[in-house]
């Protein structure tokens, strides 16, 4: 066994005689990914007890291991089901902001739209900053018997920079520069959470959600191939975050239904606080005010611009509603906070 | 009847529950008493006046609005704060791109010694007067900078590869029990290394404040990295009919889960990457095929930015803050003593003498050129060290004797 005294020869060599059974993965479809090799006592559903060590699933506990703090012990507390297949998805999809943006086709906009679309980036380079240091400040929790989750969450953390970067990269090509910075965006709300999983419902859920949707638009908010491009570029990576928190939010309350009441609470909390914690908070009036400038086509166009604002806020409530549904919250319907309430649909 | 409880009364008729922050706003600003339900029951949407409250308009305003007055106009004021503006970055080298060093022109070039704003504020944007503490701790470029950082990210993201299709699983031909069982145990030890250094150097992230988001930018390259590294090991040890082993030994580990500040995080890890990016670099001759070939290379192209990056920065370090040169003595003789214990141990280095031996039965010859590893290892380490402009004293007295062997 591991680190025995060593034998006549010199040698221990008692680490070859650990396992008998042969693992041969063979590669899928899409070469070979974590779901060809999650199998037997390798795989998700064979997880032991985690052990604080970093030891990772399938390995053989080393006598005299050390801990080396708290991790969370419960698959339930991190695991998301599509955790495996998001993590090959998300190196398959990397993209560069340096060279997939076609930067040479932006054209000069009028200024009030131009610095409509800095201060929108503005905003966005900073949501997208705490994006990265969010999932950062959980990865030391995440127990390497979920390693899976873990490598998904180091996939967001390279996104985030990502995403940082294209948003300060747009601000300082076209003229334009950086503006006012956010101010009460709610970001804090997303590194106060105290829990994996509260974390997860208002980072990857609800802000996130709140950003995907605001993404989709970007259609009708950018005002150029590159713009739109970026955006949709980012909303791919966007899909990726959020569909992790909904199908952790499913795992939570599909294995421990007795933490709703609780999910209900941080909801609660996050909803109450204005348009939403962590959203980079679209209401915050720089932003709005850019947004329906972009949205509008012009200052001229402002008050069409702000219907179509309000419009975006409806989309964004909408698909929150809807992916809390997915996840096996469907009565948040009832107990939205007001400021989401004004813009649900009736079932 | 007055004029609120007139207001109130037509209210009767909103069905909307005001939210309380509304309402602490609108007594904020000066808004009578039922003006947020008179504006709700002439068809104005809740989201309208929570504008409304957000833009700072005042009750009289808002007040002469909904009496018919002219509508309240935003004033924009956000145009017009004093950033620098104008700015058209353009790629200095069309094969690269758009790179976030093209960025660092005028003010927005300005990395300072010291940043002083402790919020998630992006570098060269106009700064509320008042913001909460975002936590952050590292505000001192000294400890974290590094030039190279600015083009290694890039470089990091061009040069990324995928191990599911990257390289040629379906070319994995069957090899003897015992050397199977070494790549096996190896690729065990090195996938929770990677791991571990990942989510390590991720905790860290949320320390390292704003005004230098490059240096975040690169950090997280080398996550994703290490987080790629972890899973194409453990992809080979379970694709060829072995399985995984033991566990990685705890105690260097444990050395750089106990640093208490980024200096000492980096020089800890100064050690293990290394020692690594060698051990890597040698891949051809631990190597039992042509896909292990391949993924070493790629890992060690990897490994290399983040060498240049520890050299760098300690290189920069040094010479800003020079009165804590010797203290690195102290991090670097804990991480060196804590190394040459995980070396020691038989499920260490067993392994690497089989695959570098070429069998169990040739083992003696595999010692041998272990001890040849060692000591490469040792010597580009200390290199590593004096181009950061470090002459360790005291180096470990087992890396001294593999030195000498």
């Amino acid at each position: 066994m591991a680190a025995n005294p060593i034998t006549e020869s010199g040698l221990d060599l008692s680490w070859l005689n650990l396992y008998d059974d042969a693992a041969s993965a063979t590669p899928g479809k899409k070469g070979l990914t974590l779901k060809e090799i999650n199998q037997g006592r390798y795989g998700d559903a064979a997880r032991g007890a985690g052990d604080m060590t970093y030891r990772m699933r399938g390995a053989l506990a080393r006598p005299g291991a050390q801990r080396f703090g708290p991790t969370y012990m419960s698959k339930s507390d991190v695991w998301s089901e599509n955790c495996v297949m998001l993590y090959e998805e998300a190196t398959q999809r990397q993209w560069s902001s340096a060279r997939d943006i076609p930067w040479d086709t932006l054209e000069v906009l009028p200024d009030e739209v131009e610095r409509a679309m800095c201060q929108l980036c503005t905003m966005l380079t900073e949501v997208e900053f705490i994006a990265g240091d969010v999932p950062g400040q959980w990865m030391p929790f995440v127990s390497a018997q979920d390693f899976e989750a873990g490598l998904f969450l180091m996939s967001q953390i390279m996104d985030e920079a990502r995403h940082t970067d294209v948003f300060r990269k747009r601000a300082l090509y076209n003229g334009g520069g950086l503006l006012a910075q956010g101010a009460g965006l709610g970001l804090r709300t997303l590194l106060e959470a105290r829990d994996f999983t509260e974390m997860s419902v208002l980072m990857h859920v609800q802000a996130e959600g709140f950003v995907q949707s605001m993404f989709r638009m970007g259609e009708l908010i950018g005002q150029t191939d590159a713009d739109k491009r970026i955006f949709r570029m980012s909303a791919q990576d966007e899909s990726r975050h959020l569909a992790f928190g909904v199908m952790h939010l499913k795992y939570v309350l599909d294995t421990e239904p007795e933490r709703r009441e609780e999910l209900h609470h941080y909801l609660d909390k996050a909803e109450g606080d204005a348009a939403g914690g962590g959203s980079g908070d679209v209401t915050f009036p720089p932003v709005f005010e850019s947004l329906a400038i972009l949205l509008g086509g012009g200052v001229d166009k402002f008050d069409e611009g702000v219907q179509k604002f309000l419009l975006l806020r409806k989309r964004q409530i909408n698909e929150y509603v809807h992916r809390l549904e997915v996840a096996g919250l469907g009565d948040r319907r009832q107990r939205l906070g007001p400021l989401f309430a004004q813009f649900v649909d009736p079932v | 009847m007055s004029t609120s409880e007139a207001l109130a009364k037509m209210a009767d008729h909103s069905q909307v529950e005001i939210p309380q922050d509304a309402r602490d706003k609108a007594r904020e600003l000066k808004w009578d008493e039922g003006l947020i339900e008179l504006a709700l029951s002439k068809g104005h949407t809740l989201q309208e006046v929570w504008q409304a409250l957000r833009g700072n308009v005042n009750g009289e305003t808002a007040k002469q609005f909904l009496a018919g007055g002219s509508m309240v106009r935003p004033d924009f004021w956000w145009m017009k704060v004093p950033t620098e503006w104008g700015i058209k970055a353009r790629p200095a080298d069309k094969e690269m791109g758009l790179t976030i060093g093209d960025l660092n022109i005028g003010t927005y070039g300005d990395i300072p010694d010291v940043w002083n704003n402790r919020s998630e504020i992006a570098r060269g944007s106009y700064p509320n007067p008042i913001n909460e503490d975002m936590g952050y701790t590292i505000f001192e470029k000294a400890v974290i900078w590094a030039d190279c950082v600015v083009p290694l990210y890039e470089i990091a993201i061009r040069d990324r590869w995928i191990s599911s299709t990257d390289l040629r699983w379906a070319s994995l031909e069957v090899l003897p029990d015992d050397i199977e069982k070494a790549v096996c145990q190896l690729m065990t030890e090195q996938s929770d290394r990677a791991y571990y250094e990942g989510a390590l150097l991720s905790g860290w992230l949320p320390e390292i404040s704003y005004g230098y988001h490059e240096v975040k930018f690169f950090l997280s390259t080398v996550i994703y990295d290490v987080a790629r590294h972890c899973e194409a090991f453990r992809k080979r040890a379970l694709s060829n009919g072995g399985g995984l082993g033991l566990q990685a030994p705890t105690d260097f580990s444990r050395a750089a889960q106990e640093a208490r500040s980024f200096p000492e995080l980096a020089a800890i890890l100064f050690v293990q990457d290394s020692m690594l990016l060698t051990l890597f670099k040698n891949g051809d001759s631990i190597a039992q095929n042509q896909l292990e070939r391949d993924m070493y290379a790629l890992v060690a192209r990897d490994r290399q930015r983040l060498m240049d990056y520890h050299i760098e920065r300690m290189k920069h370090f040094l010479f800003k803050m020079p009165d804590r040169r010797e203290e690195q003595n102290l991090y670097l003789a804990k991480a060196e003593g804590r190394m040459v214990k995980d070396w020691a141990d038989p499920v260490v280095s067993e392994p690497l003498a089989i695959l570098l031996g070429g069998g169990r039965d040739k083992i003696e010859a595999g010692q041998a050129k272990l001890a040849e590893l060692r000591k490469q290892q040792v010597q580009q380490y200390v290199d590593d060290l004096e181009s950061a402009t470090f002459f360790r004293k005291g180096l470990n007295g087992r890396f001294q004797d593999m030195l000498k062997s």
